[in-house]
C-alpha cells in the first residue's frame, strides 16, 4: 500500500514538474506564448467558429469585392460575403483535412519505420524499398493527376489522399531514431528481461521518441494546409464554396485582388490565416523541443 | 575632382540607358512603322512549336489577320447572311437558295506573291470536307450541304446546295470557310478525293467506307504543317515565341494601301487576369471580351486611352433542367425556381459588364426578340422574383415544405444540385449566387464544378447532372436559337429533312423534355418540329413559328434563362484611331479584319 502511495505521488510530482517546466519554457520566450494561444485559437476556430455564422452566410449584393471597412475588415469577396466570417467558417475544412493529413502521416510513417527499424531483417529492406520509392514521387504532380480521377469529396477524403501521400519522410526518421535506441542499454535490458516486443515497442521505444512525432505531427499539419490550399488554388480541385484556397483561387482569378486594391483583403484574409497557423505550430514546436530535449534547457 | 568625374560617368549612364530605351520602343514597327498590340481572345496560350495552320486548334493562324475566310459574318440581329468581303469579293446567291456564286476579289494575292485562284478556294472546300464543317458536312442527311462544287472561270467558283435537305444558312455555311493556297495545301488532299467525296454520298458499305477515309485525312489535315505562312491576309507569320507571335505586313494584300499597321503582335496570356493587367497598364490595341469584375473594369476604362465598345452578343445563358430527373419533370418546380431566382443580382453578382439580365424566358435574346416576336414578348410571364408565386408552384408540384424546407413529396430532402466547368467563372459565381438565394428561400441547393467545359458537356449529354448551364439564344438564324431548347439535346434530330425524337437519355437528349407541349392560347405543338420548320422558312415565316415557341419556352421552361450577353471589346486609342462605333455589326469580328476594311488609323 505504502509503495502504491509513494509511486502515485511521485507520479504526481513528476507531472507537477513537467508542467511547471512547460510554464518555465513558455515564459522564457512569450512568442511561444503567442503561439500556444493562435494555436488554441485555430482550434477553437475550426470547431466552433462556423456555429457562430448563418448558413448561407450574409451577402451584400451592394458590396461586391469590396475594401476593409469597419463594418468588414478584411472587405468582402465577390458574393458580397464578409471575409473575415468566410475565413473563420472556412477553417473547418482546411483544419480537418489537414489534422487528418497528420494524423495518417505520423500513424503511417511512425508504424512502418517501428517495425522496419525494431525488426530489421528483410521486412526492414522490403518496407525501406518501398518508402524510397514513395519518396521518389513527386508530390504536387501525383496530385495534380490524381484530382482528375478523384473528386476529393470531403475534407477527410482529402486528409486520406494527402496522408498517404506524406508519411515516407517520417517512416525514414523514425527508423533511425528506432535503430539508435534499440542497441541503448535500458533496450537490451527490457529484451534481458524478457519483456514481450509490444512492450519494448509501447512502453520503451514509442515514449522516447513521443515528442519528435507529435512534432512532426504539427509540421505534417502545415504541409496538409499548403497542399490542400495549393490545390484549391490552382482550381483543380472540384468547387468548395468555402474553403481559404477556394477563397485564393477566387481572389485573384475573379476578383482580380492582384489588378486592383479593392480584392486585396479577400486575397489577405486566408493567407493571413495560413501565415499565423503556420507562426502558431512553429512556435509550439520551438517551445516542444526544449521541453522534451534536456539539453536545449537552459537551467 | 573624383565626384566630378563620378557625375559625369553617371550622366554618361543615364544617357545610354534612355537611347537604348528608345531603341526599344515597343510601338515601332518594321520600316518604322507602327505596331499593333493585341490577344487572341479566344485561345489563351501561344504554342511556339504549333503551325500556321487555321484547322489546328493551337495553330498560329489567326482569324482575320493571317486567316483568311470567304467573307466575313456580320453581327446582324436577325439575318444570317449578312457578310463582309473576304477572299470573296462579291456573291450572287440563287432566288430559291439552290446555289452560291463566288467572286474572288481580282487583286487577291497570297504572301508570296501567287495569285489567289478558283483552284484555290476548291481545295480549300476539300479541306473543309475533311474536318466537319456545316456547308461541307459528310453526315448523311445533314441539312444545308453542299451538292456540286464547279470552278466557273479563274476567279469564279459555284456552289451548289442539296436541295433534299435546303438550309437558310446555305450561304454562310458556305462563305465561313478558310481559305488556304493550294500549291502548299494541295498535297494534304489524294489525287483520289474528289471521287471518294463522291461515293461518300451514296449508301452502303462502299459509302461508309469513303467517309472514314475522308475523316482520315481531316486528322492529316490537323496535323499539316506548311514550311512557311503563306497567307492571302493583311499579314503572314513572322515568328512565335512563348512570350509572342509577330506578324508582319502582307505586301500583296489587296488592299494592303489601307492597312496602316506595319506588323501585329500577340501577346500570349494563360488567363483573364494577364489580360487584365495588359489592358490596365494600356498595352493592347485592341482585345476582344474578356470577363472582367467592377472594379477590374473601372480600372481598365481609366488606363490612357482606353476605349471600350459594346453591342449586341446573340448569346444567352441559361440554367437547364434533367427533366428525366426528379422533381424537375414538373413544370411547376421549374415554374416555382424561375420565381425563386431573382436573375438581376445573379448578373450583378456574375456577369455585371457582360450580361444584361434576361426581360424572360422566351429562348430568344432580348435584343432580336422584339424584332421576332414583336408585341408576344410583353405577353409572356416574366418571371419576376416573387417567393409567393414560387410557393404556391411548389405546393402545386406537391412538394412539401416543414421547417421552412422545401421536400420532395415523398418527405425526403431536396437538394438542386447544379454543375459548371471550373474555368466559367461568371457561371460558378452565378451558380454560387443562386445557391444562396434558394438557401434563403428554404430549398437547399448545392454547385458542383467539373473540369473543362468539354468534361462538362459529356456529363450534360450522358444525363449526370440534375442542372446545369447551357448557352442559348444562339442567334441570328431562328433554327440555330431554338435548337438549342428543342433540337438533339431535348430529342429532336434532323436528318435528311426527316424530324425524329429519341426517348430522354437516348440519342443525346439529356433535357427529356415532353415530345408536345399544350401551349395557352395555341394548343398542341410539337417544339421540335415546330424548330426543324425553321430551318427553311423565311424571315416573315419564321417570326409567327417563333412566337409559337417562345410561348411553349415561356410556359414549359426547359431552361430559366438568366442574362443576355453583352459583346465588350476593348480598344485603345493611344496609338491608333478610326474604330467601329457601339453596337456596329463588326464586333464579333476580329480587328484584323476591321483593318481589312480599312478601318484602324495610326494616331497622327
Amino acid at each position: 500500500m505504502s509503495v502504491l502511495l509513494e509511486s502515485s505521488s511521485t507520479t504526481a510530482a513528476m507531472r507537477r514538474n513537467f508542467w511547471s517546466g512547460v510554464w518555465r519554457v513558455m515564459r522564457r520566450k512569450p512568442s511561444r506564448l503567442v503561439g500556444a494561444v493562435l494555436m488554441v485559437g485555430f482550434v477553437f476556430m475550426g470547431v466552433f467558429g462556423p456555429m457562430f455564422y448563418p448558413d448561407p452566410l450574409p451577402r451584400d449584393v451592394n458590396q461586391l469585392t469590396a475594401p476593409p471597412s469597419w463594418q468588414h475588415w478584411l472587405g468582402t469577396d465577390d458574393q458580397g460575403r464578409d471575409v473575415v466570417a468566410l475565413v473563420i467558417t472556412g477553417s473547418r475544412y482546411v483544419l480537418l483535412a489537414a489534422l487528418v493529413t497528420a494524423v495518417i502521416t505520423v500513424v503511417l510513417g511512425t508504424g512502418v519505420g517501428l517495425y522496419s527499424g525494431f525488426k530489421r531483417g528483410r521486412w526492414d529492406t522490403v518496407l525501406m524499398r518501398i518508402t524510397d520509392m514513395k519518396l521518389t514521387i513527386p508530390g504536387l504532380p501525383l496530385l495534380l493527376v490524381l484530382s482528375t480521377v478523384w473528386k476529393f469529396n470531403s475534407a477527410v477524403q482529402m486528409g486520406l489522399v494527402l496522408g498517404l501521400l506524406s508519411w515516407g519522410g517520417v517512416a525514414r526518421a523514425v527508423r533511425s531514431q528506432t535503430l539508435s535506441l534499440r542497441e541503448r542499454g535500458f533496450i537490451e535490458a527490457a529484451r534481458g528481461l524478457g519483456l514481450p516486443t509490444t512492450h519494448i515497442v509501447g512502453k520503451e521505444l514509442l515514449p522516447s521518441m513521443a515528442p519528435y512525432i507529435a512534432m512532426n505531427m504539427l509540421i505534417a499539419i502545415t504541409g496538409g494546409v499548403y497542399a490542400q490550399v495549393g490545390l484549391f488554388f490552382l482550381g483543380v480541385l472540384p468547387y468548395e464554396s468555402n474553403n481559404w484556397g477556394q477563397m485564393l483561387n477566387t481572389a485573384v482569378f475573379r476578383s482580380g485582388a492582384l489588378t486592383v486594391p479593392s480584392g486585396l483583403g479577400f486575397l489577405l484574409g486566408p493567407l493571413l490565416a495560413i501565415l499565423l497557423l503556420t507562426l502558431a505550430i512553429v512556435l509550439v514546436v520551438d517551445a516542444m523541443d526544449e521541453i522534451f530535449n534536456p539539453r536545449l534547457r537552459e537551467e | 575632382m573624383k565626384r566630378l568625374a563620378a557625375v559625369v560617368a553617371l550622366l554618361g549612364l543615364a544617357t545610354t540607358t534612355a537611347a537604348c530605351s528608345a531603341g526599344t520602343d515597343d510601338s515601332a514597327g518594321p520600316g518604322g512603322g507602327r505596331i499593333f498590340t493585341t490577344i487572341d481572345a479566344s485561345r489563351p496560350g501561344l504554342d511556339a512549336s504549333a503551325p500556321a495552320n487555321p484547322w489546328n486548334p493551337k495553330g498560329n493562324s489567326f482569324l482575320g489577320y493571317n486567316g483568311m475566310k470567304l467573307a466575313w459574318v456580320k453581327n446582324d440581329l436577325t439575318d444570317p447572311n449578312q457578310f463582309y468581303p473576304g477572299i470573296a469579293a462579291s456573291w450572287d446567291i440563287a432566288p430559291d437558295n439552290s446555289s452560291i456564286t463566288l467572286h474572288i476579289q481580282p487583286d487577291a494575292k497570297w504572301s508570296d506573291g501567287k495569285p489567289v485562284t478558283a483552284e484555290d478556294v476548291r481545295t480549300s472546300i476539300g479541306i473543309a470536307y475533311t474536318t466537319g464543317s456545316t456547308a461541307f458536312a459528310i453526315t448523311p442527311g445533314a441539312a444545308g450541304t453542299a451538292a456540286d462544287i464547279t470552278i466557273v472561270n479563274d476567279k469564279t467558283v459555284k456552289i451548289t446546295q442539296d436541295m433534299k435537305n435546303p438550309s437558310v444558312k446555305f450561304a454562310r455555311g458556305v462563305l465561313d470557310n478558310w481559305v488556304v493556297p493550294a500549291h502548299i495545301w494541295g498535297s494534304v488532299l489524294p489525287a483520289t478525293f474528289w471521287e471518294t467525296l463522291k461515293t461518300s454520298r451514296g449508301e452502303g458499305a462502299a459509302a461508309d467506307k469513303a467517309r472514314q477515309e475522308i475523316l482520315a485525312i481531316g486528322q492529316k489535315v490537323l496535323a499539316f504543317s506548311p514550311p512557311k505562312d503563306v497567307s492571302a491576309g493583311p499579314f503572314t507569320l513572322e515568328r512565335v515565341n512563348p512570350g509572342e507571335a509577330l506578324l508582319v505586313k502582307n505586301k500583296y494584300f489587296y488592299n494592303a494601301k489601307n492597312v496602316a499597321p506595319t506588323a501585329v503582335k500577340f501577346l500570349n496570356y494563360n488567363g483573364n487576369e494577364q489580360v487584365w493587367n495588359y489592358l490596365s497598364a494600356g498595352k493592347l490595341d485592341y482585345s476582344g471580351f474578356v470577363a472582367a469584375p467592377t472594379d477590374v473594369m473601372n480600372r481598365i476604362k481609366k488606363a490612357p486611352g482606353s476605349h471600350v465598345i459594346t453591342g449586341f452578343s446573340p448569346v444567352a445563358v441559361g440554367m437547364a433542367f434533367n427533366q428525366s430527373k426528379k422533381p424537375y419533370d414538373n413544370v411547376h418546380v421549374r415554374r416555382g425556381l424561375a420565381y425563386l431566382i431573382d436573375r438581376a443580382q445573379v448578373t450583378k453578382v456574375a456577369s455585371p459588364d457582360g450580361g444584361t439580365p434576361s426581360l424572360t424566358t422566351s429562348g430568344i435574346h432580348q435584343v432580336p426578340a422584339k424584332a421576332w416576336i414583336g408585341d408576344e414578348l410583353n405577353r409572356l410571364d416574366p418571371y419576376n422574383h416573387d417567393v409567393a408565386k414560387a410557393d404556391a408552384e411548389f405546393a402545386e408540384a406537391g412538394l412539401k415544405k416543414q421547417n421552412g424546407k422545401w421536400l420532395l413529396p415523398d418527405g425526403k430532402p431536396w437538394t438542386v444540385t447544379m454543375t459548371a466547368p471550373s474555368g466559367f467563372s461568371d457561371w460558378v459565381a452565378a451558380q454560387e449566387n443562386i445557391k444562396s438565394q434558394l438557401i434563403d428561400a428554404g430549398v437547399n441547393a448545392q454547385v458542383i464544378t467539373v473540369a473543362d467545359y468539354p468534361v462538362y458537356l459529356q456529363g450534360l449529354s450522358d444525363g449526370q447532372y440534375d442542372v446545369g448551364f447551357w448557352l442559348m439564344a444562339l442567334g441570328p438564324a431562328p433554327y440555330d436559337i431554338f435548337q438549342r431548347l428543342y433540337g438533339a439535346s431535348n430529342g429532336w434530330t434532323n436528318v435528311a429533312g426527316r424530324v425524329t425524337h429519341s426517348a430522354p437519355g437516348k440519342g443525346g437528349n439529356w433535357m427529356g423534355g415532353p415530345e408536345e407541349i399544350d401551349v395557352k392560347g395555341v394548343g398542341r405543338v410539337n417544339p421540335g418540329e415546330l424548330t426543324a420548320e425553321l430551318n427553311s422558312a423565311s424571315p416573315e415565316e419564321a417570326k409567327p413559328i417563333m412566337a409559337k415557341l417562345a410561348m411553349a419556352s415561356n410556359q414549359d421552361l426547359p431552361a430559366i434563362q438568366l442574362w443576355d450577353y453583352v459583346n465588350t471589346t476593348f480598344t485603345n486609342t493611344s496609338r491608333f484611331t478610326d474604330w467601329p462605333p457601339n453596337d456596329s455589326d463588326m464586333l464579333r469580328l476580329p480587328a484584323g479584319v476591321w483593318m481589312q476594311l480599312g478601318m484602324v488609323k495610326v494616331k497622327q
